[in-house]
Parts: C-alpha cells; sequence; structure tokens
C-alpha cells in the first residue's frame, strides 16, 4: 500500500468498453492478445464495440492539480466519469484514497459522494427549480443537514465564489459564468476532498474563462484538493496544472508536468498541441537549468527556478557567459546558459 | 387603525397569490355553508332566473338549419352516390380479393409482420360473420376520409398561407375538439335527415380537424433554409408550396392521415347510434340492447381489428421509410385473385359463415355462470366503491352517510367534527409553512361534506376563478366565470355538476393510478414492456367499444360508466408520467448523483419536479379524454349534460343538443384551459 498512502487517486489498467456484453468481451480479447491493450482494442472495435478508455493508468498526489486534456472524443469525459463512478468500469481498478471503488457498492459509493467526492460539470448540471442557494445546498440535504445548518454553511461558499446576494435567484437568471459558479459552489458544499471538473469553463466566454481559471486558482491554493480536471484547450491545461495527461483515441499518450509537454513532446501528436503555445510562457528555468557547480560568467540578473522562460530571457539579453540560478529561498541551485535559454525558445518548424 | 389589525393586513400581503384565492374561496364557501338554510337560491339555482336560453338556441339554429337545408339535402343526394360506389366496390369484390389487397398493402407496408395482421385479422372479420356489415362501416370510411383529407388539408393551406386565418382556425379546431361528438350529431341529423350520410358528414367534419393541424404544423416547421432555397430557385408561391414544403413536410402530413382516418372510423361507428345502416356500429348497439353480449364483444372485437390495422398500416405509410419487395405483393394478390376464380362456385357467402357464433354463445353462458358464481362479489364490489367512494363525492358525506350502507346517520355534530379536524391539521400545515396546502385541506374537506352535486354556485364560480386566477391570471379567471354564468343562467347547472362530478373523480382516479403506473413504468423498463402494448392498445380501440365488457360484468349504471372512462382517460397519464420522469437531462441526474443523492432521492427532487410540465400535460389529456367518454357513457347510464346531448339526439331538439353540449365544451375548455396555465408556469419555473 506504499503508493496509495501518497495518492489521492489511483488508476491502474483502467478500460470503459461500450457495447452489449462489454465486460467478457474485454477480458476475452485481453488474455487472447496477452494482455496488449493496442490489440484487445483493435479485436473489440472490430466487434462493433467501442473501447472509449484503454488501459489507463496513472495516480494523482494529495492536492495535486492534474489536467487530463485532449480532443472531443478523446475519451477523457468517460475517463473522468469512470473515476467518479458515474460509469461503472469496464476493466482495470481505481483507489480512491487507497479504497478500491470499482468494488464499493452502491451504499458506499453514496456515502463517498455525500463526504470525499465534489464534481463541476460542462454544463453546469445545475437543477432549474432550485434557488442558487438551494442548488448549493443539495449535496447537505441529501445528506440530512437540518435547514439553517445548511443553508448557513451553503453561504459559506457562496461568497467563496463570489455569488453574495444572488442566493435566491434562479439558475435561469443568471449568466454562464454566474452558473459555474454556482456549480463549483455546489461542488465544494461538503468540502470534499477529491474534486471532479469536467470541462468546468468551456462552455464560456473567452473572457470569463480567464477570470474564472484565475479565482480557481485562487480557490486552490487556499484549499489545497486533489483534483482531475478535464479540457480540450491546451493553454488552460498549461495554465493550471501540476501535471497533465494528453489522450488520444482512448489512450493516455503522455503524462507530464506543462514545461515536460511543451519541451519534451512524446509524439507529432503532442507536438501538435504545443506547437502553437508560446513557450515561453508555460516553461521554467527550472526545466533547462544546469549543474550548479558549472562555471559561472561575473553577471547574476537574479534568475529563479520558477522564472518562465521568457522572463528569464529578458533578464539577461546581454549576456552571454552562463549565470546561477537561486530556488525560492535565495540559494544558488544550478546555473543557466541565456544562449541555451534562447535555443529552448526556438520554434520547431516541423 | 389598531396594531392588530394593521399586523392582520401585514399578513395578508406577505402571503403568495395561491394562498390569498383559497383563502377567498374557503372564506366564500364557508359563507354559503352558513347561509344554506336561510337562502336555499344558493345551492340551487331557481327555474324563475333561467332564461330559456336552451329554446332561443333552438329556435335561432333551427332557422339557420332550414335556410341551408334545401342545400344541404343536394348535398347529400351527391353524397350518397359516391357511398353507393364504395359500397357496391366493397361488398362486390368477392371477399378474397379484398383479404388479398389488405395482405399486399400489409407486405408492402410492413413486411411480414403486418401482411400476416392484415390477414388474421380480415379472416377474423370473415369468420365472425360481420362481412357485410363491416364492408359498409369501411365504404363510408372510404368516402368520408378523402372529404376530411382534402377539408383539413385546405385549411391547414390556407391557415400557412394567410395569417389572420390562422389564429381563427387555432381557436375553432380547439373548441371542435372539444365539443363532444354526439353534439356533432343532433344539427346534422336535422339538416340531412336520417340515413348513412349523416354518419358520413359527420365522420368527415369530426377527422378534418386533425388533418388541419398537422398539415400546419408540419408547414411550420420546416427549416427556413429549405424555404429560403426554395424561393431564392425562383420558385412561384404555388411552386414552392406543391414542389417543396409538402414534401418536406410529408412526415408530419402523414401523422395527419393516420389520425384522420382513426377519427372518421371512431365517428362512423358512434354515429351508428343514429340508426338506419347496417353498419357494424349499429350490430354493437343492438346485441348490447339485447344483452347478447357475446355476440356484442365479437363485433367490439371486428371494429378493434378494423382500427388496428387501419393505425398500424397508415402509421406505417407515414413513419417508416422501408418498403419491401412490391413483387410479394404482386403474389399475393395474383394468388387471392387464382383463389377466387378457381373456387367461384365454392366461395360461401360471407354472412353465412358464422364459425365463431358458438364461440359467442360460449362466451355468454361462460358470462351468466361466472356472473351467477360471483354475482355476490361482483355487487359488492361495485356498492362498496359507489357507496364509500362515488356516491359520498356526488351528494356529500352529510346525505350519503346513512344507517343502511354505514350502520350509522351523520349528524350535524359529526360534520362539526369532521370541519375541526381539518381545521387543525390545516392550522399545522399552515403554521409549518404550507398555507396553500392547509387552505385547500380544508376546503377539500368541506366538498367532500357538501357532495360536488350539491355545491353553492357563487363558491364554485369564485373557486374557478381562483384556479383560473393563480394558474395564468385575471383574463382567464374572468372569462372561465362568465362561461359558467352562461351555464348557470340556461339551467345547465346542476346537469354540469353531475357530469363534473363524474368526469373529476374519473380523472382523479386515473392521475392516482395512471400516475403510479407511470412511475412504476418509469423505473422499470419491465413494467413499460408489458404496460406499452397496452396503452397502445387502448388508444387504437373506438371509444364505443369501452363499453361492451363494462356492461358485461357491472350492467347499465354509473359505475360502469365509471370504469369505461377510467379504462380510456388513464393512457395519457401513464403515458406522459413516465416520458416526464425518464427524460431528465443526464447532466443533472449526474450531478445529483455526485451530490451523494440515492435513486429515490433523486427521483423526489429532481426527477418529479423536472417532470411536472409534463405529467401536468398528461393531465390534460386526461380530462379531455374523460370528458369526451363520458358523453359516450350516456348510452350506458350517466345523469348529467351527456344524458341531455343522447336524449336530444333521440328528439332531434337541437336547442338543448347544442347548449348541453356548448356546456360540456365549456366544462372542457375551462379545464384545459387552467391545467395548461400550471403547465406553463412550471415549465416557466424550470427555464424550457
Amino acid at each position: 500500500m506504499s503508493s496509495n498512502d501518497t495518492s489521492a487517486i489511483t488508476c491502474r489498467n483502467l478500460w470503459q468498453v461500450f457495447g452489449t456484453d462489454a465486460q467478457t468481451a474485454l477480458s476475452g480479447a485481453l488474455s487472447r492478445s496477452g494482455n496488449d491493450p493496442q490489440s484487445a482494442a483493435r479485436e473489440l472495435r472490430e466487434g462493433g464495440l467501442i473501447p472509449a478508455v484503454q488501459d489507463a493508468s496513472f495516480e494523482v498526489g494529495r492536492g495535486e492539480l492534474f489536467v487530463i486534456m485532449g480532443l472531443s472524443g478523446s475519451g477523457k469525459s468517460t475517463l473522468v466519469r469512470c473515476i467518479s463512478q458515474l460509469l461503472p468500469g469496464t476493466g482495470g481498478e481505481i483507489l480512491i484514497d487507497g479504497e478500491n471503488v470499482v468494488t464499493a457498492s452502491k451504499k458506499r459509493l453514496t456515502e463517498l459522494r455525500r463526504s470525499k467526492l465534489g464534481m463541476v460539470f460542462q454544463h453546469f448540471g445545475l437543477f432549474p427549480h432550485m434557488t442558487v442557494a438551494e442548488n448549493v445546498a443539495y449535496p447537505l440535504r441529501v445528506k440530512g443537514f437540518r435547514k439553517a445548518e445548511r443553508l448557513a454553511r451553503a453561504q459559506e461558499v457562496i461568497s467563496l465564489v463570489g455569488l453574495e446576494g444572488r442566493e435566491h435567484s434562479f439558475p435561469r437568471q443568471l449568466s454562464g459564468g454566474q452558473r459555474q459558479r454556482v456549480g463549483i459552489a455546489r461542488s465544494l458544499a461538503v468540502n470534499p476532498d477529491i474534486w471532479f471538473l469536467d470541462e468546468p469553463f468551456s462552455a464560456l466566454d473567452p473572457l470569463i474563462r480567464r477570470q474564472l481559471q484565475d479565482e480557481f486558482l485562487n480557490i486552490q491554493a487556499t484549499l489545497k484538493k486533489s483534483i482531475v480536471f478535464i479540457t480540450h484547450d491546451i493553454t488552460e491545461a498549461l495554465k493550471l496544472a501540476d501535471r497533465i495527461a494528453i489522450m488520444r483515441d482512448g489512450k493516455i499518450v503522455q503524462i507530464g508536468t506543462p514545461t515536460e509537454i511543451v519541451l519534451h513532446p512524446v509524439d507529432d501528436y503532442v507536438r501538435e498541441f504545443s506547437k502553437d503555445v508560446a513557450k515561453g510562457q508555460h516553461a521554467r528555468v527550472a526545466s533547462i537549468m544546469g549543474d550548479s557547480d558549472a562555471r559561472v560568467g561575473a553577471d547574476d540578473p537574479q534568475l529563479t527556478t520558477s522564472m518562465t522562460l521568457d522572463v528569464a530571457l529578458a533578464h539577461c539579453m546581454e549576456l552571454y557567459e552562463p549565470v546561477p540560478v537561486r530556488d525560492s529561498a535565495g540559494a544558488v541551485v544550478g546555473t543557466v546558459n541565456p544562449s541555451d535559454l534562447a535555443a529552448a525558445l526556438q520554434v520547431e518548424e516541423t | 387603525m389598531s396594531a392588530a389589525e394593521t399586523s392582520v393586513t401585514a399578513r395578508l400581503e406577505s402571503m403568495n397569490a395561491g394562498a390569498k384565492a383559497a383563502l377567498l374561496t374557503l372564506i366564500v364557501g364557508a359563507t354559503c355553508l352558513m347561509l344554506e338554510p336561510f337562502a336555499p337560491w344558493l345551492i340551487k339555482w331557481p327555474a324563475a332566473w333561467v332564461l330559456p336560453a336552451t329554446d332561443w338556441v333552438g329556435d335561432g339554429l333551427s332557422w339557420v338549419l332550414e335556410a341551408v337545408k334545401p342545400f344541404a339535402r343536394a348535398c347529400s343526394d351527391i353524397l350518397s352516390y359516391p357511398m353507393d360506389w364504395a359500397n357496391v366496390a366493397l361488398n362486390g369484390t368477392p371477399w378474397p380479393i379484398v383479404i388479398g389487397i389488405v395482405t399486399a398493402a400489409g407486405w408492402y407496408l410492413g413486411g411480414l409482420p403486418m401482411a400476416a395482421l392484415g390477414f388474421l385479422g380480415l379472416s377474423f372479420v370473415l369468420s365472425s360473420g360481420y362481412w357485410f356489415q363491416s364492408m359498409n362501416t369501411l365504404a363510408l370510411v372510404a368516402v368520408s376520409v378523402p372529404l376530411a383529407i382534402t377539408l383539413g388539408g385546405t385549411l391547414g393551406i390556407l391557415a400557412n398561407e394567410i395569417p389572420r386565418i390562422k389564429s381563427a382556425l387555432q381557436t375553432v379546431l380547439d373548441v371542435m375538439q372539444t365539443v363532444p361528438t354526439f353534439a356533432y350529431l343532433t344539427p346534422i341529423l336535422v339538416l340531412f335527415g336520417f340515413g348513412p350520410v349523416v354518419g358520413l358528414i359527420a365522420s368527415a367534419i369530426y377527422a378534418a380537424p386533425p388533418m388541419a393541424r398537422n398539415v400546419l404544423l408540419g408547414l411550420e416547421r420546416i427549416e427556413p433554409e429549405i424555404k429560403e432555397a426554395a424561393i431564392m430557385s425562383g420558385g412561384t408561391r404555388l411552386q414552392q408550396l406543391f414542389q417543396i414544403e409538402i414534401p418536406s413536410a410529408s412526415t408530419q402530413i402523414m401523422v395527419g392521415v393516420n389520425q384522420c382516418l382513426m377519427a372518421a372510423l371512431s365517428m362512423v361507428i358512434i354515429a351508428a347510434v343514429i340508426g338506419g345502416f347496417d353498419d357494424i356500429g349499429w350490430e354493437v348497439l343492438l346485441t348490447m340492447r339485447k344483452a347478447q353480449f357475446g355476440q356484442a364483444l365479437l363485433a367490439g372485437l371486428v371494429i378493434v381489428a378494423f382500427a388496428i390495422i387501419i393505425d398500424r398500416m397508415s402509421g406505417a405509410l407515414a413513419t417508416e421509410r422501408k418498403r419491401y419487395a412490391p413483387f410479394v405483393s404482386w403474389v399475393i394478390l395474383g394468388v387471392s385473385v387464382l383463389f377466387t376464380v378457381l373456387l367461384w362456385k365454392y366461395l360461401p357467402n360471407p354472412n353465412d359463415l358464422r364459425f365463431l357464433d358458438p364461440v359467442a354463445e360460449t362466451v355468454d353462458q361462460g358470462l351468466s355462470t361466472f356472473t351467477v358464481a360471483n354475482g355476490a362479489s361482483l355487487d359488492s364490489f361495485k356498492n362498496n366503491a359507489m357507496f364509500y367512494g362515488l356516491l359520498p363525492l356526488r351528494i356529500g358525506l352529510d346525505n350519503a352517510v346513512l344507517p343502511f350502507t354505514w350502520g350509522f346517520s351523520w349528524t350535524a355534530a359529526m360534520s362539526g367534527w369532521l370541519f375541526a379536524g381539518a381545521g387543525v391539521v390545516g392550522l399545522l400545515l399552515a403554521w409549518r409553512g404550507h398555507v396553500t396546502a392547509g387552505l385547500i385541506l380544508v376546503i377539500l374537506t368541506g366538498i367532500l361534506e357538501t357532495g360536488i352535486a350539491e355545491l353553492p354556485w357563487p363558491f364554485v364560480l369564485c373557486a374557478v376563478a381562483a384556479l383560473g386566477w393563480v394558474a395564468s391570471g385575471r383574463k382567464l379567471a374572468l372569462v372561465s366565470v362568465l362561461l359558467l354564468a352562461t351555464i348557470l343562467l340556461a339551467g345547465l347547472w346542476e346537469r354540469s355538476l353531475l357530469s363534473l362530478y363524474l368526469s373529476g373523480a374519473a380523472v382523479f382516479a386515473c392521475a392516482l393510478f395512471g400516475g403510479l403506473i407511470g412511475l412504476l413504468c418509469a423505473v422499470s423498463p419491465m413494467a413499460w414492456r408489458v404496460m406499452r402494448p397496452v396503452c397502445d392498445m387502448l388508444q387504437t380501440i373506438p371509444l364505443f367499444v369501452f363499453l361492451i365488457p363494462v356492461l358485461m360484468v357491472f350492467q347499465i349504471g354509473e359505475f360502469s360508466a365509471f370504469l369505461a372512462i377510467c379504462a380510456y382517460a388513464i393512457v395519457p397519464m401513464i403515458r406522459y408520467t413516465r416520458h416526464g420522469l425518464i427524460n431528465t437531462p443526464d447532466e443533472m441526474i449526474e450531478s445529483a448523483i455526485s451530490s451523494g443523492a440515492t435513486e429515490w432521492q433523486i427521483l423526489r427532487d429532481i426527477r418529479a419536479p423536472y417532470a411536472a410540465p409534463s405529467i401536468l400535460l398528461g393531465l390534460n389529456q386526461t380530462i379531455l379524454y374523460a370528458f369526451a367518454m363520458l358523453v359516450i357513457a350516456a348510452l350506458i347510464g350517466t345523469t348529467g349534460l351527456g344524458q341531455s346531448i343522447y336524449l336530444a339526439l333521440g328528439k332531434a331538439d337541437v336547442g338543448l343538443g347544442i347548449s348541453a353540449g356548448a356546456a360540456m365544451a365549456i366544462l372542457a375548455m375551462i379545464a384545459d384551459r387552467i391545467v395548461q396555465g400550471f403547465a406553463e408556469e412550471r415549465r416557466q419555473v424550470l427555464g424550457l
């Protein structure tokens, strides 16, 4: 159980296959192919089934913001629904805080949802016949809280998302951005440890989206939830994520930090994604930093590990010698050659 | 103004509309009850105050009808030609060929199952011995449907072309839908004289509205881009209409044809009440009157067979794209012709075939054995339902509770206790924040104590106005009160209350049981798989046929009528409840699940509120169905407006027929608008 002690969510060889008798078909296909996911998936597809998630394995650490990114139809929404058990997975296991939720009873799942899990939906999933306050308090109502108690708690989260004064409005009276704030508040009402967000900002205008992303980061900075965040927008993924999993056709093709994804894409598919991204805004100095005992020049432009490459380059515009890099405490932890900085920012031609 | 008074006004102002309306109704009702001993006119509208409106309507209409009569009679003469031709064609064609044609058409439209349906259905008709009567009925349908399609289609297209006609037409169609079928018959009878042409005209008039509605709907629903493309292609208006728009709307129009056929068949059978024509509806009526229930059931099943064949085939024509090899159809046809030619000498006269007579007799005997054996328990079931359910609802606990049935007699003290109890529970509810519910509880208790048929008219007017006001606003309240006042003045009030009581009881039963069955079907797919064919069946059967089984078991009377109404009116409630409950958007269900709600909590908190508009529409349909059946049920013993309409038909009394029909339509329309109002309000709350 060593890895479970540190990770909030563990997925091992998770499959979600749609079609009749999917479970038998999957185990048959896997045993025939000798557990090779590629050929098993091919066999399933030939049999008229749809392997929406294939052999997904990953861990989400405590307090980590884990983003799953992919185009529509890549299986990312299906994957998050497997983890939250809105869909029963076809194969593999999912551990939440070390507890296997695939085999958990319906009752236990309801309990988990009432205490530990929260979810935000792309189209908000608000209940149209309830006011904002009632929507937000609904998870507490099904839990059996008394009215005064649950409204008091709802009020807290409503202020957290900045919706004071709209408690008695109905969803239809709110703008898209406000509606999603309600969705966020509702998912936080029971103060869950684990937070699923399924494309929460995709249905919003770009300006509102950016504003909500910033607020979301602020909320996360104070709450420190373990998060699975789904998006199809690479900029959003790079902005928010601690780590990103990139999905394609039901498979996870790469898992890595934003910098790794941008600087070391595993294949053309991932490279294609990051092509249009201004790398300098996402990659950090730490990712290209050399040894601390390397020779440094006389200049010290005060670089730190967490600086983006763009900022770092601006600091050493006139420099040609390697310069020292400091961590947040101010100790020198490495060196960077300005020419490497410039090289890392080169846009690839192919 | 004292402090107490201020607080009372403040309280009143803080109440919501529903509570205010309920409070007002309660006050009016209570006042009426208290004044009753001193002012009996509050309950019974005095005859002296009745305007002879029925006579005026009769005189006025007779004058108009007399003026139109020569023209109508000419029409009737002209129409008798195509009818005779259809008759000759259908009865003259040897029966194997008729069966062959229907089977071949069935194959072409729906493959083997449909061909089998056609073949078996007509074989059943043949062996029942009602071939001749059936062909007569079909001949009526065959002439009336083209008339109805032309009439309805023209109206629908005109309404689409000329916006000013549209709203007028829609109002007329709404009214026609609520006017009971029998009410059509009286003026037509006067105009066209006795004979099959009356059934023909009535069914053409009755079947035209669904056609018009669907044509209009189909034309309105065409995508704007298709219309714009037709315009940009340079077509004239007529070219656009006939080359682009009507073909684009063909599916909806064919749905209209399907409904038109079913309505025509239903009306042709109802029109048999007038008599004078040897068709299958008349056969049912005749055998029913002679208490030959086996034969009546057989004839009824013949009607059902026709209804199902016509419905399924025209339905496939409308909605199924797939067609089957015409070659097979030709082979079937060829075989039937060959069969006829080879066996010409041996072909029996279809009316001599009475293979099923023994079955009918067995049913008759079985039934009499059954009623003899279970007579006591059936009677006690019926009596219990009457004495403890329907009767108190009709004449109130104060009159229905007698030592003879309940074992004690109702006293004023008991009324006092009942009201006190209701008052305490009502106050409790109000104290818990449900003011409206508390008030409504007290009002309902009052209605139960008094009985619907003996409610004071000011109370009814006030209650309807209150409902109308809450459901939709001042306009509906005003219109409802004016229309009800017309009934009051025309002297049809008591009969209206009787109709209201019986249909109200049936609607209540349908809402309760239909709602529960709908819920069950929503929860369990198994239950729906069982219920679905039952619902389809009940909706295909012409109204008339519902009377046979209830009559067989429970004889003539109000209880049989009640059961027949319920059997017919429960279907929309089941369908709409299920539909509403299972059509909650996925994301709402998912967010409820991830909020930690259990299945039951999701049903109660999310699905049910979301389904409310749909369930209300189902209730609305149920009410309209109940009113429609109420008039038909007059044949087997109901009091009230239905009976008046039926009697008027017998006496060819146009005034009474039309007035009672109008009163019925008024009741149906008010109920329709109020429930629609509530449904609309729910939809708005849900942001739909």
